[in-house]
């Protein structure tokens, strides 16, 4: 008897003993929590998801399980959710411009950590401007988005092509500093016979097209004499999407369709990259995957020979409050953070805050950030000083000239002086819809760029009055890092 | 049980209940919203506009686009659907060699998921690595703009919608078929009818109350295209695709205005029920003939 007992005594031990052992390899100790995450529809964000999800697993023994959803889905799916407050998604994984229409559904981020060595890491164009509205943190970028430019060093550095094109344009051959260089670039290796054609952008509505457009207009519009006044009047809110700035970048972005490939106006971004991977374009427009997947010799034909460079710019940008072209000495590049980088956050209504928060620090921690972000097809591009610091982490993709463009391209764009934001107010998805709307137009030529502009101006006038103008003018500045208005 | 008898009330009210529940109820709030001005995002507290978001929807260029997409998409898809349908159901009911293998697979397309097909026909008719632009390519026809031009998206759609339903209309009508009675057609024979004249003296007017039927189902059904042409053009190029559904989803769970978005179901409810109400008035004569 005494035996048995002692028997069942060393048994109990041991196994209270196993046990402790293995909480004390989950710490914090998350045994038994599922979070559950909305996500778009994978590789892009969804495996950057899932490769933060194995990491917190082996961490703290939680489970993290993402839910994917279409683009065109995603936005309704959660706003759903968040609107009526239930607790189906303990993460949710969006587009900064969204933030407005959701902080009222979402927890502010522990103040712990806010502050600290992986804090600082992130870039101020995200940390101080993109994650913050009304002077509060709802959200954690898990992204970096700037659109840079992205070319064929082989066709660009070909002794023949260069000698070409100058012979033609009367200038080098070098990635372009203007919107009408990018063009004659375009023009000039313009070859179908040959399989090649100039360049590549998203067109299709609902595939990310109007970012595109976006990035043309920022050069005309992004007035550093009236910052802040590339979508509407800082002082009145008026929408200024018609102004001549719009207008002669519309026109381009209308001429750059019709240099691509064959139906490019069906093209979204993932067929950008395909045709820029496939070698199939000289130059391009995108976000940081562009380059990232063409330097991938497992996904591209033009392995090795991808250049990158900030956007082009323009010497002369429309002043929205003296309504004229300001002249400026040099031109000035125009890079844009469209789209803005996802972001992620906890909604209120969550049931298990405290892990999700945890969650979000494994998952943009720079160890699991930066693998995202040098990972082919992740839809992670740098938003960290590490990500574009460390060049050893990205000679595992890139060459050293490659990596060098690459990483001072982005680093660049996100710290050049005049980077233009993206457009964050609420009712967000009224005032895009409108602009898909009237550029598919433009673009099949049912209309002119000055009347599908002023179609666009008129409804988002009409929507700032329905909203109410005072509030959303308040909205609008602070997302521009404008102060209040008195 | 007799006719007063109280239980009665213990079978009914159960039942009154669940309509009411499921059906009378959420009606009657979507009609009330229909009448404010609603938004969920940005959240605006509701007010009361009356008429005014009918008022604003039949000023609205795209509501009159999106009805008449509709009803293009609806009659074209809904006669080809008739008219193809009853042919190879007249083929089936001739008993022709393999005809179980070819009623098997007639009936597969239709019972694919909507939104697979449109998923498939949107690789089919993709402008650059699309099949179908591949083989027409043979023939000097160099990429055409399936899905990029409106008249061609709107062709492709039809296109799918037809493929898709047929099978439904070959099915019902083979049904029909297959009730006539083989005494009539005898005699027709013995007064030396030809086929011509048997389809059109027999046939058609006896499957006419089917038929009435069939397309009735086929019409409304149509009238409710939201998934094929989301998928395919997502209402694109600007708006030359979208069709009432499309356009009420883009407003309600887009924008969240719900109480435009209430008025615009509303309106369409209206639309439906004229065509409804129209198909069957002209119908009626020829049917009440028949009996």
């Amino acid at each position: 008897m005494l035996r048995r007992t002692f028997l069942m005594l060393t048994t109990s031990l041991a196994l209270a003993c196993a046990g402790s052992q293995a909480n004390a390899a989950c710490s914090p100790d998350y045994t038994g929590v599922t979070l559950t995450v909305a996500s778009q529809t994978g590789p892009y964000i969804a495996s950057a998801l899932k490769l933060g999800a194995d990491e917190w697993a082996k961490k703290t023994c939680g489970k993290v399980n993402v839910v994917e959803f279409p683009w065109s889905e995603l936005y309704p799916k959660i706003a759903t959710s968040l609107t009526a407050s239930d607790a189906t998604f303990d993460l949710v994984s969006f587009a900064p411009a969204w933030l407005p229409d959701f902080v009222p559904y979402l927890s502010e981020m522990p103040k712990e950590m806010q502050s600290g060595k992986d804090w600082d890491d992130i870039e101020p164009a995200y940390r101080e401007r993109l994650m913050v509205w009304e002077g509060k943190i709802y959200s954690q970028s898990m992204d970096g988005d700037v659109h840079t430019y992205t070319y064929r060093t082989d066709l660009f550095s070909d002794p023949k092509e260069k000698d070409a094109f100058k012979a033609k344009y009367g200038y080098d051959l070098a990635p372009p500093k203007t919107w009408k260089q990018y063009l004659d670039i375009a023009e000039f290796f313009q070859r179908p016979d040959k399989g090649l054609w100039g360049t590549a952008e998203a067109f299709r509505r609902g595939g990310q097209q109007f970012w595109f457009f976006f990035s043309h207009a920022a050069a005309y519009t992004n007035n550093p004499n009236y910052p802040g006044a590339m979508f509407f009047d800082p002082e009145t809110m008026d929408a200024q999407i018609n102004n001549p700035g719009w207008v002669k970048g519309l026109e381009e972005y209308i001429r750059a369709s019709k240099l691509g490939p064959p139906n490019a106006l069906n093209f979204s971004f993932g067929e950008v990259n395909a045709a820029v991977a496939g070698g199939q374009v000289a130059e391009s427009i995108g976000w940081g995957d562009t380059g990232v997947i063409a330097a991938d010799p497992k996904q591209s034909k033009i392995s090795g020979k991808v250049g990158s460079a900030m956007l082009p710019g323009s010497d002369e940008i429309w002043n929205a409050k003296t309504k004229k072209w300001d002249k400026f000495p040099s031109v000035l590049p125009g890079p844009f953070m469209a789209f803005g980088g996802w972001q992620i956050a906890v909604p209120k209504a969550g049931k298990n805050q405290k892990a999700a928060w945890d969650f979000v620090k494994t998952l943009t921690s720079p160890e699991v950030s930066g693998q995202a972000a040098i990972t082919g097809g992740s839809g992670v591009n740098p938003y960290r000083k590490s990500h574009t610091a460390n060049l050893q982490l990205w000679s595992k993709i890139f060459s050293p000239e490659e990596a060098k463009e690459y990483l001072g391209a982005q680093s660049d764009s996100i710290n050049a002086k005049n980077v233009a934001l993206d457009m964050r107010l609420p009712g967000y998805f009224s005032y895009t819809e409108v602009v898909e709307i009237e550029l598919g137009k433009a673009l099949a030529g049912q209309t002119t760029p000055q009347a599908a502009l002023d179609a666009m101006a008129k409804e988002w006038n009409r929507l700032t009055d329905e909203f109410g103008r005072a509030k959303q003018l308040a909205a609008y500045r602070a997302a521009m890092g404008l102060p209040p208005k008195n | 049980m007799m006719r007063n008898d109280p239980i009665k009330h213990v079978f009914i009210w159960p039942a009154v209940l669940v309509v009411l529940a499921i059906s009378i109820f959420p009606l009657i709030y979507s009609l009330t919203t229909s009448f404010l001005s609603y938004r969920l995002i940005p959240p605006i507290p509701p007010r009361v506009v009356w008429l005014g978001n009918y008022g604003t929807l039949l000023q609205e260029p795209r509501f009159w686009n999106a009805l008449f997409t509709t009803t293009l998409i609806a009659l074209i898809a809904v006669g080809l659907q008739y008219a193809i349908g009853f042919g190879v159901a007249l083929a089936l009911n001739a008993r022709v060699p393999g005809e179980r293998l070819f009623r098997v697979a007639l009936l597969l397309p239709m019972l694919l998921a909507p939104v697979a097909v449109a998923l498939v026909a949107r690789m089919m008719f993709n402008p650059t690595m699309g099949p179908l632009n591949q083989f027409l390519s043979q023939f000097g026809l160099v990429n055409l703009p399936f899905l990029t031009n409106g008249h061609w998206a709107l062709g492709c759609i039809i296109a799918v919608e037809v493929w898709q339903w047929t099978p439904f209309v070959i099915l019902m009508m083979l049904a029909g078929l297959q009730t006539l009675p083989e005494d009539v057609y005898e005699a027709a024979e013995l007064e030396n009818a030809s086929a011509w004249q048997q389809f059109w003296g027999i046939t058609f007017p006896m499957m006419l109350p089917i038929s009435a039927a069939v397309v009735f189902i086929r019409l409304i059904e149509s009238y409710k295209i939201m998934d094929t042409v989301f998928v395919m053009t997502g209402g694109g190029p600007g708006v030359d695709t979208e069709t009432l559904t499309l356009f009420a989803y883009q407003e309600g769970f887009k924008k969240f205005n719900l109480g435009y978005t209430s008025a615009l179901s509303f309106l369409f409810l209206i639309a439906i029920t004229i065509i409804g109400v129209t198909y069957l008035a002209l119908l009626r004569p020829h049917l009440e003939k028949r009996r």
